[in-house]
């Protein structure tokens, strides 16, 4: 298991960046792709916004943006349909794979 | 650089139903010599195998099993686009000079491992493609207001192209009501509007220019290869664009010195209805606002200038073999041997394949 999913099972997320470049890596790689050197990491600040959702059976789904440029998919937790631009709280998990959850806020 | 022609094509018929890889692979390749009259199998230096399976060493199973012993034998893997990938491969090698003569077979079982890229840790839990070709969809129609029934044609188009294709998994036809009430996936897919995973295989011999005129009266040269790779993971993408697509072709196009207006036909990647039109689009072919009326006309007219095989949703979805067999139908329509599915007065043809998304997309242009 990787630290990002080690961490991810934890509930945080862990973003992975290259402090000489300046520059989030995603996904996420220990290696920065501009000049090779070895990441860091930083906590997400867990508050996204709606780019583009969709619903299969009852759960919505979409691609949300964190932190300013890392899009993800995820499940949308919301009680209507969501909004392109909404304000979304995520949520994490591991359990062989990856999932996201994302709130919608004043739900 | 050496000219490079399709001189041999063979394969199987496509199938729901899971089959061997191996026993694939020799059929769709007993078929590719058997359709040359001239051709020594042991005049072939290279046998490049294209599959998502998990099988080991299948360029040299398969070399052995042709009894062949070939300077050059190995796998190629490239998700969807393993196929025109492993083409390249083979023109690059007798381009360069290394070899005059190429087995390029590509083959995949009905449940493979190729839908699913496990790296992507952004597509967390919904990493099937049905996932992001919703969002795909879902964004076309609020951008180019794409309608439900334009998504439909695509399909209702291809699967009626595919009647007429005797290896295709199905040859039902589909009318568009048909499409538009089909199981729905998700909000914005159903299940028409999706190709569908097949057990299947193709395979073509590659010749150098001397070696094609020695044994083949009706070569097809591949004027024009574009290959781009913009990433592997699907939300570094834009939805309302197919950025490799776009790249690939102009490189196509300028190596064949054509336009798109010179393309007479195509095959391109309807992994879902979506695909088609966003891939019409960022060929030249039309643009993203009237690519649902340009399919819709096609319909209309049973012109059959795009998919005439009947593409992914129609004929089905061998992803090792679906590049191949893509661009077999380019050759056999370029040489007038597409029978019920000919058509007239060819000289250009194009073929877009391309894997993850829209993460790498792959576009040959074929000449007669």
């Amino acid at each position: 298991m990787t630290f990002f999913e080690e961490q991810l099972k934890q509930g945080i997320f862990q973003i992975s960046y290259c402090e000489k470049c300046n520059k989030k890596i995603w996904p996420p790689n220990e290696i920065c792709h501009t000049c090779f050197s070895q990441s860091k990491w930083q906590k997400s600040k867990n508050i996204g916004k709606v780019i583009e959702f969709s619903k299969k059976d009852s759960t919505y789904f979409g691609l949300v943006e964190i932190d300013h440029g890392i899009r993800i998919m995820g499940e949308i937790l919301s009680s209507s349909t969501p909004k392109i631009g909404q304000i979304v709280k995520m949520q994490t998990s591991f359990n062989l794979k990856p999932h996201y959850s994302f709130i919608v806020e004043n739900n | 650089m050496n000219s490079v022609a399709i001189v041999g094509t063979g394969q199987t018929k496509f199938s729901k139903d899971d089959d061997d890889v191996e026993k694939l692979l020799f059929e769709s390749t007993r078929n590719c010599i058997q359709s040359i009259e001239n051709c020594e199998p042991k005049d072939i230096e290279g046998v490049l195998v294209s599959t998502n399976n998990n099988s080991k060493y299948l360029g040299a199973i398969l070399s052995e099993t042709l009894g062949l012993q070939p300077k050059i034998s190995h796998s190629i893997e490239h998700l969807c686009s393993s196929g025109t990938n492993a083409l390249i491969s083979g023109y690059a090698y007798i381009s360069s000079g290394l070899a005059d003569l190429v087995l390029v077979s590509g083959a995949e079982s009905a449940t493979n491992p190729g839908q699913i890229l496990e790296w992507d840790k952004s597509r967390g839990s919904f990493e099937h493609p049905i996932y992001w070709a919703s969002m795909l969809t879902k964004s076309h129609k609020t951008k180019f207001q794409t309608t439900e029934e334009e998504l439909a044609i695509v399909s209702a188009k291809n699967h009626k192209q595919a009647m007429d294709n005797p290896l295709a998994y199905s040859n039902q036809p589909r009318t568009i009501s048909e499409v538009m009430n089909s199981k729905q996936i998700t909000d914005d897919l159903r299940i028409l509007d999706c190709s569908r995973s097949c057990s299947g295989s193709a395979s073509i011999l590659l010749a150098s220019e001397e070696k094609a005129k020695k044994i083949s009266d009706q070569p097809i040269w591949i004027k024009g290869i574009g290959q781009k790779t913009t990433s592997a993971s699907f939300t570094k993408n834009n939805l309302e664009e197919i950025e490799s697509t776009r790249i690939a072709s102009k490189i196509a196009y300028e190596m064949a010195k054509i336009s798109p207006n010179d393309v007479d036909v195509a095959e391109v990647h309807d992994a879902f209805s979506v695909c088609e039109l966003m891939a019409i689009a960022e060929l030249g072919i039309t643009d993203n606002h009237q690519s649902g009326k340009f399919v819709r006309n096609l319909f209309n007219t049973e012109d059959r200038m795009i998919n005439p095989r009947g593409g992914l949703i129609g004929a089905g979805h061998p992803l090792g073999a679906t590049g191949i067999s893509q661009t077999i139908e380019i050759t056999n329509q370029l040489q007038g041997k597409s029978e019920k599915r000919q058509i007239s007065n060819l000289k250009t043809g194009l073929v877009h394949n391309m894997s993850a998304a829209g993460t790498s997309s792959s576009v040959l242009v074929l000449e007669n």
